[in-house]
């Protein structure tokens, strides 16, 4: 198979300007701007084995950057990260942009999703994308003054002067967020009739978080609905750029603040790829065991929301009686239940307490049987069934287009699991079934799910029966100071046990990208170390932000009810969608 | 005449100033100190929540909800969809400065008496979050009646909150009418926690060892 470096090469020679070397081995070409619409309709609908996925779409700020490496020069890079499953690799292509007010040709037209990702880089970054059918704000309050992503915007709140709200602000703030239908692109009238709006949350109990929708009715049918996001926006990205390596883990914990270790996943992943750090076999099982228990928790949070707003009552209450009983091996092992901040660089932060065997043994005692109990009191519940089968369809080249991931994915029938397509930290070793659904709706969406919860429980199995001995971190001189015993015979040793311990390791220059089968799709960390002790960029590509942005094309045709039933199949979690 | 009045001198609630005229200390009889007091105890063992939730907080909050931890022991498990029902608003979770306009209208469409639990890090200071879209703390523009260190707190803490709550309200002093006694809300002293049972903490000297469990 030729390599898509030397097709592009041959078909778009001199609109490359230089091809990138990267650590996570992505092929990397810079692109010029005026280009790049023709690039990307190339790489998805004309080149062999395309490119379906427009998986990113985010932006660097280079003007602090200092090791660039013969990188073109460049004020603002826009970044588009491509996947394609025919050939299971991403693709990344860069544009730089050297004015000062930076614009770019919108790639809307060969993506729709590129709508959002767009908007976001605007909003973040300042960057104009010309033809884009909607360029407003959409994380920052519509109000806001700068863009917070650029190097030379404030990143703390305490920079910004102490908070106030008199009524004056107050009332302009509500004022600015009025819906008025024009603003939005929607229409009054549909075919004569007149159309209803009515506005959902930002605070409002089907919305699972601060969410608002607008939805636009012909009575008691969605003609379309519009996602209003951005509530939840706290910083992570930027904070990235403060924190050191070491102590931004705690941040990622509350990305997907339901899955737990799992977001430390693909950010020490990541980190240690820019590092060449190799970790231990037990610190990789180890890292699976627990990302599986929190698969587990995540779920059962989802399972037992999604029944309540379809309106059963019991089911919540069991499964958060079980999912207790999993944040208790969780809390015995990590020390904390939600937010367990328990990975490190180079592998986790403690051994597995004397006796962890027992605790695990014991939840997988525990809840085997239970989902047998739960299939009958809900999976065949006939008002279950009535309010999700055939409702929110979808097919897989709609997911695909749309940048869906992970369950919601397979619900589709397409078998695409990240864990066994481009398996990472040991999953290749583990036997587990990749469940699919068939129709693509809310019930098939809650059947993977399911079946997920019951092989993960055969990881954590596996986990236990195999835990290898050894290690739990590794000894690279990045991720372990030197023994303090040492630091008092001779100075180096003093000097490297000081600077690692006071300022943390400094990662050499270079990007890297990594990704893992999270608990509502796929979650990367695309990072970009420049010899210093903090990430000079940090992006977080998670899959609930492109999930939000599909729900409008699912719901529409639905009724209302249907809608709490399609937001509840979709499982997300809003620092997920605006992080 | 003999002035007189009932009140406890280590209780703030009810102290009333020595020079008041005949008319009002005939206000303050026993009848109306009974009646006021019962209907603090209604108050303070039916506290409706709102159901509303900002982060990763609020799942801590459900979760007290749910049986293992049961909020309903305290009378509080009547969960309002709508501020105009509720009495008590948890400020659970991070206050994003996009979202504090809607908080505050919210927490405007709650009825007095109304009562407000900053719960975890990120309500009560901003938390790990000094970052340019999050408020530094809900009490830049709210209220705030007790405050619930943790990130998140477990539900027991949550829990706690509540209980703490729920004597304060005990001990409030809110006009029974607009035209009986004095029309201010005589709220108790906050009390530290960390003042309260630090001597308490002090005295543990082992730490459980993490490599058991
Ligand atoms: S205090 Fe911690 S757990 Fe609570 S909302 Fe803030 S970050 Fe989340």
């Amino acid at each position: 198979m030729k390599g898509i470096t030397s097709i592009l090469k041959d078909q778009f020679l001199d609109v490359i300007l230089c091809i990138q070397e990267t650590k996570d081995e992505f092929p990397t070409l810079w692109i010029q701007g005026n280009h790049i619409v023709d690039v990307l309709h190339f790489l998805k609908n004309e080149v062999d084995l395309p490119f379906k996925m427009l998986y990113d779409l985010t932006a660097i700020d280079e003007q602090a950057r200092k090791f660039r490496n013969g990188q073109p020069e460049s004020r603002f890079t826009v970044v588009y990260q491509l996947l394609s499953f025919e050939r299971n690799a991403f693709l990344r292509l860069k544009v730089p942009l050297t004015s000062e007010e930076p614009s770019l040709p919108s790639v809307t037209s060969v993506w729709p999703a590129a709508n959002w990702y767009e908007r976001e880089v605007y909003d973040l970054f300042g960057v104009k994308f010309t033809g884009h059918p909607d360029l407003r704000r959409i994380l920052m309050p519509q109000t806001w003054v700068g863009h917070p992503l650029q190097k030379c915007h404030p990143a703390r709140a305490t920079e910004m002067g102490s908070f106030q709200l008199p009524d004056s602000k107050q009332e302009r703030e509500q004022e600015a967020l009025q819906f008025k239908p024009e603003e939005w692109g929607l229409d009054k009238n549909l075919g004569g009739d007149e159309l209803m709006f009515l506005n959902l949350g930002p605070q409002h109990p089907g919305t699972h978080g601060i969410l608002r929708l607008v939805l636009q009715l012909d009575g008691e049918d969605i003609v379309n609905v519009v996602p209003d996001i951005g509530f939840h926006h706290r910083g992570a990205e930027k904070m990235g750029e403060r924190q050191s390596w070491h102590t931004y883990i705690p941040y990622t914990d509350r990305v997907d603040y339901l899955g737990g270790v799992m977001n430390n996943f693909p950010y020490v992943m990541a980190v240690e790829k820019l590092g060449d750090i190799e970790i231990p076999d037990r610190a990789k099982v180890i890292r699976i065991m627990m990302s599986e228990l929190f698969r587990i928790s995540s779920h059962l949070v989802w399972y037992g929301t999604f029944a309540q707003d379809l309106g059963m009552m019991t089911p919540v209450f069991l499964m958060f009686n079980d999912r207790e009983k999993a944040l208790e091996v969780v809390e015995a092992i990590c020390g904390a239940r939600m937010h367990p901040n328990w990975f490190r660089i180079g592998g986790v932060a403690q051994d597995l307490p004397q006796g962890w065997e027992k605790l695990i043994q014991g939840f997988i005692d525990y809840f085997s049987n239970k989902l047998k109990e739960y299939d009958k009191m809900i999976m065949q519940n006939s008002i279950f069934k009535a309010r999700t089968v055939g409702i929110g369809v979808y097919s897989t080249e709609e997911a695909i287009e749309w940048g869906i991931t992970g369950p919601g994915l397979r619900a589709t029938g397409f078998e695409w699991d990240f864990r066994k397509k481009q398996p990472y930290s040991g999953y290749e070793q583990f036997e587990f079934d990749v469940p699919t659904g068939k129709n693509g709706d809310c019930y098939d969406r809650a059947l993977v799910r399911i079946e997920e919860m019951r092989q993960s429980l055969r990881i954590i199995d596996q986990c236990l029966r195999n835990m290898p001995e050894g290690l739990y971190k590794s000894d690279h001189r990045l991720t372990t100071p030197p023994r303090k015993e040492r630091t008092m015979k001779d100075i180096e040793t003093l000097i490297h046990h000081f600077v690692h311990t006071t300022w943390g390791l400094a990662i050499p220059h270079g990007e890297a990208f990594c990704g893992v089968e999270a608990t509502k799709g796929h979650n990367g960390y695309y990072l970009i170390a420049d010899n210093s002790t903090s990430s000079y960029r940090t992006r977080i590509r998670s899959p609930s932000f492109p999930h939000m942005q599909f729900v409008p094309e699912i719901s529409k045709g639905y009724s209302i009810p249907d809608l709490m039933a399609i937001l509840g199949s979709v499982d997300y979690v809003l620092a997920d969608i605006d992080r | 005449m003999m002035k007189w009045w009932t009140s406890n001198a280590t209780n703030p609630t009810e102290v009333i100033d020595g020079n008041s005229s005949f008319e009002e200390t005939i206000q303050k009889n026993i009848l109306f100190t009974n009646m006021e007091s019962m209907v603090a105890w209604g108050r303070k063992n039916s506290i409706w929540p709102f159901n509303f939730g900002l982060s990763c907080c609020y799942v801590e909050m459900a979760t007290s909800i749910t049986s293992k931890y049961d909020i309903a022991r305290f009378g509080a498990e009547v969960i309002r969809g709508t501020p105009r029902e509720a009495d008590m608003m948890v400020i659970a979770g991070t206050v994003f400065i996009k979202m504090a306009p809607v908080i505050r209208r919210l927490y405007e469409q709650m009825m007095a008496p109304r009562w407000v639990i900053s719960m975890g890090a990120c309500a009560n200071s901003g938390g790990m979050y000094d970052i340019y879209s999050v408020v530094q703390g809900v009490d830049k523009f709210l209220p705030v009646d007790v405050y619930v260190p943790g990130c998140p707190p477990r539900p027991d803490a949550f829990l706690e909150a509540i209980l703490l709550l729920r004597d304060q309200v005990g001990k409030e002093t809110r006009p029974l009418s607009w035209t009986v006694g004095s029309q201010g809300i005589i709220k108790p002293n906050k009390v530290s926690m960390k003042d309260l049972q630090g001597p308490e903490r002090l005295k543990m000297t082992e730490i459980r060892d993490p490599d058991k469990i």
